[in-house]
């Protein structure tokens, strides 16, 4: 496969996962957002929600104000913010495209589909029901494509480009979630790992579709501590950090085989994977969660750097 | 892939066994795939010791005369030197200086330590003790059994891997240098795949390196053809079969390794 193909192919799914996340973190924020203020009567969850999708700065230099009709504005539709879903969306089409063969007709449906329904939504409607329609939508884009793939792409290595990644995409995403949300939540006078707000905490889990999973695995009242392990290193949730890389060691590993050598990306993945299997919540927590997601976060960058360097170039 | 088959000359009635079988992935280590298949209906429950090694559980109930457990998996690794990073790490550093009666030295075995004591860096002298012990020793598997001491087999002078890995924790202890057993499996490169047993060496602590492999049966540091499976202070912890049954009379034994290079079938 030439190496442009296998790149249109990762970026493609690494967009449409992205747009589903910013939804998320959308759909999370405005939860929030609804419910009466907290004691100092004082919210920030849309200032958190630029933060956990890594726009804050972008957001603040382009002089707009904090608020739920800006903010949504600009991580849904706003031309000027390269990270906004419409410009994922469009940016997954363009890849998609240029790899239209590579692709069997229902991903490329549901992706050139997606595309052309966005042009509905092209008039802003900053409602709240306007938002919760258009978070359903995106996440429904991203649905249609995941599933289509899933079901109909051969195992070769188009399939697995596409899943990397999805894979690398996702752990990205819930380690910022996490991190955000874990200091956001926290007041100052709160020690981490301390009691709070039920409501935010189980928005949070919402926010990846984990609570239901949360109260199965743990039988427990929801605790900040518990919530961390469950998004970091139970690998039978399925956008957690060790599940994300079980899944990158497998499809590394698949390509290597079908192509008869190996790199960097298989060791890194490799080591990532080996680590968050064999680490522990205390351990992670005595080491300070915010440094060790942190560290991750730049550890997952430097994946889809070897990932790149080794096959998309 | 590594079998283990008893038969029992009366059927044993009941069996229980702890299985230290499978490897768990660190820097350089890498399990792709790993099965435990026994051929009987059996209860088998997996669970973690405090040592962090993965450690299945299984008994059977019945008339057994005979049994066999096979584990198969495919395990990637690279060459580091030894060093071993990224491992579970449950337990303080200190308790890797605790003798047991397996590694408990005599005055000789002290006395053979101390030779080394005035070399200033660990690293240097952990290589020559190393040395010293591969030559020194023979290999043979005739004089020593699974429950000879470190003390015993450096008197003797002879033993297997198991001695020679017990002698080689006794002396590092000796001298400070916490120390440790690792049972796993070892790729001949020059000879048959097949063998009749795992394999076993020694980690010993670095400064600045951390857990270091050591394999004085062979006189090197682990490396790519080495698969580590489990640790303990010594055999007894990181065995990869032990159990007991009952009603059942001399069982005779046969194990089995199987380790290919699966990058040269490629």
């Amino acid at each position: 496969m030439l190496s442009r193909t296998a790149d249109n192919l990762f970026w493609m799914s690494r967009y449409v996962e992205r747009a589903e996340n910013i939804a998320r973190v959308l759909h999370a924020a405005s939860r929030m957002a609804s419910v009466p203020g907290t004691s100092d009567g004082i919210t920030n969850e849309w200032e958190s929600a630029l933060a956990a999708s890594a726009c804050l700065d972008a957001f603040v230099a382009s002089g707009r104000e904090v608020n739920a009709e800006n903010v949504f504005e600009y991580l849904a539709f706003a031309e000027d913010n390269p990270a906004s879903i419409r410009r994922c969306l469009e940016i997954a089409r363009s890849n998609a495209r240029a790899v239209r063969t590579a692709l069997t007709y229902d991903t490329w449906e549901a992706i050139n589909g997606a595309w052309i329904d966005m042009d509905r939504f092209r008039s802003a409607d900053v409602s709240p029901s306007g938002l919760n329609r258009f978070i359903s939508w995106v996440k429904e884009v991203s649905l249609r494509v995941d599933g289509s793939a899933y079901r109909t792409m051969l195992r070769n290595d188009a399939y697995w480009f596409s899943r990397l990644g999805v894979y690398i995409e996702r752990a990205d995403n819930t380690a910022r979630i996490l991190d955000v949300k874990y200091h956001v939540l926290l007041p100052e006078t709160e020690p981490v790992g301390g009691g709070l707000d039920y409501f935010h905490w189980s928005t949070i889990l919402r926010s990846v579709s984990a609570l239901t999973a949360y109260h199965w695995v743990y039988r427990d009242s929801i605790k900040p501590w518990l919530v961390a392990d469950l998004l970091i290193l139970r690998e039978e949730m399925p956008r957690s950090l060790a599940s994300c890389y079980a899944n990158l060691a497998t499809f590394l590993d698949e390509l290597a085989r079908t192509y008869g050598r190996q790199g960097e990306s298989q060791r890194q993945a490799r080591r990532l994977h080996a680590r968050l299997r064999n680490a522990r919540t205390e351990e992670i927590f005595q080491g300070g969660l915010h440094e060790f997601l942190q560290s991750f976060i730049a550890e997952n960058n430097r994946l889809g750097t070897a990932i790149t360097e080794q096959y998309l170039v | 892939m590594h079998a283990t088959t008893y038969r029992y000359a009366t059927p044993a009635k009941y069996v229980i066994q702890k299985l230290r079988l499978t490897p768990r992935g660190h820097d350089g280590q890498h399990v792709r795939r790993w099965r435990i298949e026994i051929d009987h209906d059996c209860k088998l429950s997996e669970r973690r010791d405090a040592f962090g090694n993965i450690v299945h559980t299984f008994t059977l109930m019945g008339t057994i005369d005979s049994l066999r457990i096979t584990v198969d998996g495919d395990v990637e690794t690279e060459d580091t030197a030894g060093v071993v990073s990224g491992a579970v790490e449950r337990l303080p550093r200190p308790l890797y200086l605790r003798e047991t009666n397996l590694t408990r030295p005599d005055a000789a075995l002290e006395d053979y330590a101390r030779r080394f004591a005035s070399r200033p860096d660990r690293l240097d002298l952990l290589h020559e003790l190393l040395a010293d012990l591969h030559s020194r020793m023979t290999f043979d598997t005739t004089r020593t059994d699974s429950g000879t001491s470190a003390a015993e087999a450096f008197r003797l002078g002879h033993g297997v891997c198991q001695d020679f890995t017990h002698i080689f924790i006794a002396a590092a202890r000796t001298l400070g240098i916490p120390a440790r057993y690792v049972s796993g499996y070892f790729l001949h490169e020059a000879t048959s795949a097949t063998s009749e047993a795992g394999h076993a060496w020694a980690e010993a602590h670095v400064p600045d390196l951390g857990w270091v492999a050591f394999d004085p049966a062979n006189g090197v540091c682990a490396n790519a053809n080495y698969v580590r499976v489990a640790i303990g202070l010594d055999y007894l912890d990181a065995a990869p079969v032990r159990g007991s049954q009952s009603g059942g009379t001399a069982e005779e034994l046969g194990v089995r390794v199987d380790i290919r290079d699966a990058s040269v079938q490629q």
